[in-house]
């Protein structure tokens, strides 16, 4: 690492460090049952971020970032991951810099300075009951009708609909049979008229929600980018958020090594073969992410690369949570703050179907290494 | 173009000229495993002293170079006592000067070898005049031709860095047939009296078997690249139910899980260059390096089929060579022990 970047996480750590440690610690404790909607603890805390100035750490100056580079947002989020603490998920890392690169003046002026001041949060609406991986088939439709859209439709898996503020919303304008060509992008109020959220709790007690569009009316000035042109922004959002994937895995690890520590177990052979290998796919996961802030840093955009990082990620921490309760035998079966590891690796077990098909099954990122990355024939 | 990369041209250049799977079976047939002229051209181009000082009459460059030329060799599959006299080099460099004479018959085109049994398997004592070594036989690289060798092993709470006279060596090596394409010898140690030696804290022993071992990781990265080349290639060629494999999706998987086990190791090997401080990232980067070469060559024979067994393809090579690369770091359990004490017990690496 070079020695700026030590500076930089060394100035992040005093500020980490100095924080309320009432509001971290709750932050914290809402993080680890629930990391993909933050709520009222986390909001605050990204608010605290934000006024500090330390939310948008490679956000240019004139949207109020710091202007640094991707090796200090990827330190950033890695940092605050270490912590488990919520970095601004895909609202800041992923949907802000898509309305930067597409997004009108008016709409950068509405959004962006307040995804900097963590003031807003985005739920994500792409899936659909019958467009999952096959994303192009999505249904929900976007009518033009005046100088507005009035939009109808279902949206399923809307992770943190129930606390976002708004809704990043693919619909359809052209033709079914356009397929990704007849696709737009939307920014609706979450509070808008018409939208009706029921939510759905998963096995890892995480909620995610099923979003119905009746008759949603927005401004034409809602749309993010050209109509039917949705798709290149949807794929811009998604790249971004596949860059995303740090180190949970090694947080993971450390709750296995606390538990074997206080069982005595630390120098248990067996253990100790098990957790070796573990922490030595952690070394790696880093190096996938690190690889893909470089590569930004040099000005290129990874896509097979993310894609590895992505599968080396979801599958290394269901292996963590999966052999780690193997270690612990009957004990694991005790679930809560009250069982070994803390609960947390049966927790994370029950939760980890999710990373291994979000943000686009690891099949498909497969493909993708093989397809972008070695030219293999479709 | 880096300079970096020029080096790995020039020696892949220089591989290709004649390094093919024909000339690797003649030379893995032939009696001593590899052609003498062939050092003489190495030694000339000044690839076997890369590390050495130029006033020892080495080539002034880092590890890093170093590095270069063992992926070079390591992608070609090619079978010299390269590999081993780099290693010997770095060993006897950690010595403070004590070994100048060594390694400037190093640099001048002696082969050498390190004797550094990866499980410790052998021991030093401190005796008059020198130390006295125990345990049983160990398996050493090129040990026949090598006419230096340089010894790493524990002594209590240090190691000794040693040279061992072929003298000493006397009647104490016996080739056995290798896995691979490289050669080996048993040597028995039980009883030697090592007089020209000095003592070095674990701390040093470490640095320097970690600098010796991101040689090997670095030729089993390209060993990784050369696998994987081949195979992507073959999976465009191939056609079956009138398409090439390739594009089933199966196959495609297959291809995808090679490269995300070819970039785990070059990540890790390139990442511990840069930390030369830290041994533990050397340690990770030689595991990585030797499990994701293993994998490729499973992976590769099955996507090849029975085509890539046969011994007129060079996957017979690499997939040896993979094996007995791994073997040579010993055994898989106590390295991920001491990965273990090192990275979960002692936070080493980047565990924070």
């Amino acid at each position: 690492m070079k020695a700026e970047h030590l500076e930089f996480l060394g100035e992040l750590r005093a500020y980490l460090d100095a924080l309320d440690p009432d509001l971290v610690a709750a932050t914290r404790a809402e993080h680890i049952a629930d990391a993909m909607q933050p709520r009222a603890n986390g909001r605050r805390f990204l608010a605290r971020l934000g006024a500090d100035g330390w939310l948008g750490v490679s956000w240019p100056a004139e949207y109020g970032g710091q202007g640094r580079g991707p090796v200090e947002q990827w330190l950033f989020a890695e940092e605050l991951c270490d912590r488990r603490l919520p970095n601004g998920l895909l609202t800041l890392n992923a949907i802000g810099p898509t309305l930067m690169a597409v997004g009108t003046d008016e709409q950068k002026a509405e959004f962006l300075p307040r995804i900097i001041a963590g003031e807003l949060e985005f739920a994500i609406g792409y899936s659909e009951p019958d467009a999952g991986s096959d994303l192009a088939a999505l249904r929900t439709r976007a009518r033009p009708d005046g100088d507005a859209y009035v939009i109808d439709g279902q949206k399923i898996w809307t992770t943190g609909a129930t606390v976002a503020t708004h809704l990043w919303l693919a619909a359809r304008t052209g033709e079914q049979a356009d397929r990704h060509r007849g696709i737009s992008m939307f920014i609706l109020p979450m509070d808008a008229p018409g939208i009706e959220i029921t939510p759905i709790l998963t096995q890892g007690g995480e909620q995610t929600n099923t979003v119905f569009l009746d008759n949603v009316r927005v401004p034409a000035g809602a749309r993010i980018g050209a109509e039917n042109e949705g798709w290149r922004v949807l794929t811009t959002a998604l790249n971004y958020e596949r860059m995303f994937y740090h180190n949970e895995p090694r947080w993971e690890l450390r709750q296995l090594r606390d538990w074997a520590a206080s069982a005595g177990l630390l120098d248990d052979p067996v253990v100790a073969e098990t957790m070796g290998e573990l922490a030595v796919d952690v070394e790696i996961c880093r190096l996938f992410a690190q690889r893909g802030a470089q590569m930004l840093a040099d000005g290129q955009v990874p896509y097979a690369e993310a894609s590895a990082n992505k599968v080396w990620w979801s599958e290394l921490r269901q292996r963590i949570c999966d052999t780690g309760l193997d270690l612990i035998g009957e004990a694991g079966t005790v679930a809560g703050p009250t069982g070994p590891a803390h609960g947390h690796l049966e927790h994370g077990l029950r939760s980890s179907p999710v990373w291994r098909f979000g943000g686009g099954t690891n099949e498909i990122q497969l493909d993708i290494i093989a397809q972008r990355g070695l030219g293999m024939p479709r | 173009m880096t300079a970096d990369a020029l080096l790995a041209q020039a020696v892949r250049g220089w591989l290709a000229d004649f390094v093919d799977n024909t000339y690797l079976n003649a030379q893995e047939a032939s009696a001593d495993g590899y052609e003498s002229t062939r050092w003489d051209q190495l030694r000339d181009l000044g690839w076997h002293a890369v590390t050495i000082p130029d006033h020892l009459g080495g080539g002034d460059a880092t590890l890093t170079e170093a590095c270069v030329v063992a992926r070079e060799i390591g992608r070609a599959a090619y079978a010299s006592p390269l590999l081993a006299t780099m290693r010997a080099t770095v060993v006897a460099s950690g010595g403070a000067g004590y070994f100048d004479a060594l390694v400037a018959r190093i640099a001048a085109g002696a082969p050498a070898t390190l004797v550094c049994p990866p499980d410790r398997t052998v021991t030093a004592t401190p005796v008059a005049g020198g130390f006295r070594l125990a345990g049983e036989p160990v398996v050493v690289e090129w040990a026949e031709v090598a006419t230096e060798v340089v010894l790493l092993v524990p002594a209590g709470g240090d190691w000794v860095v040693g040279v061992l006279g072929r003298d000493a060596l006397d009647g104490r090596v016996s080739a056995v047939p290798s896995v691979d394409n490289e050669r080996i010898a048993r040597v028995a140690l039980d009883g030697v009296v090592v007089r020209e030696a000095v003592t070095v804290p674990a701390g040093a022993a470490r640095l320097a078997l970690a600098g010796a071992n991101l040689l090997r990781a670095s030729l089993m990265v390209g060993g990784c690249a050369d696998v994987l080349e081949r195979t992507a290639r073959y999976a465009t060629e191939r056609v079956q139910f009138g398409r090439p494999i390739g594009g089933f999706q199966a196959v495609r998987h297959h291809l995808a899980r090679m490269v995300i086990a070819t970039d785990a190791a070059r990540l890790m090997v390139d990442d511990a260059l840069e930390r030369l401080a830290e041994p533990a990232v050397a340690e990770v980067a030689l595991f990585t390096a030797a499990r994701s070469y293993v994998e490729l060559v499973l992976t590769s024979a099955q996507v090849h089929g029975a085509v890539g067994t046969t011994t007129e393809h060079v996957l017979h090579h690499h997939f040896r060579r993979a094996k007995a690369m791994r073997s040579r770091t010993g055994t898989r359990a106590l390295r991920l022990r001491e990965l273990h004490d090192a990275l979960v017990v002692h936070g080493e690496a980047s565990q924070w």
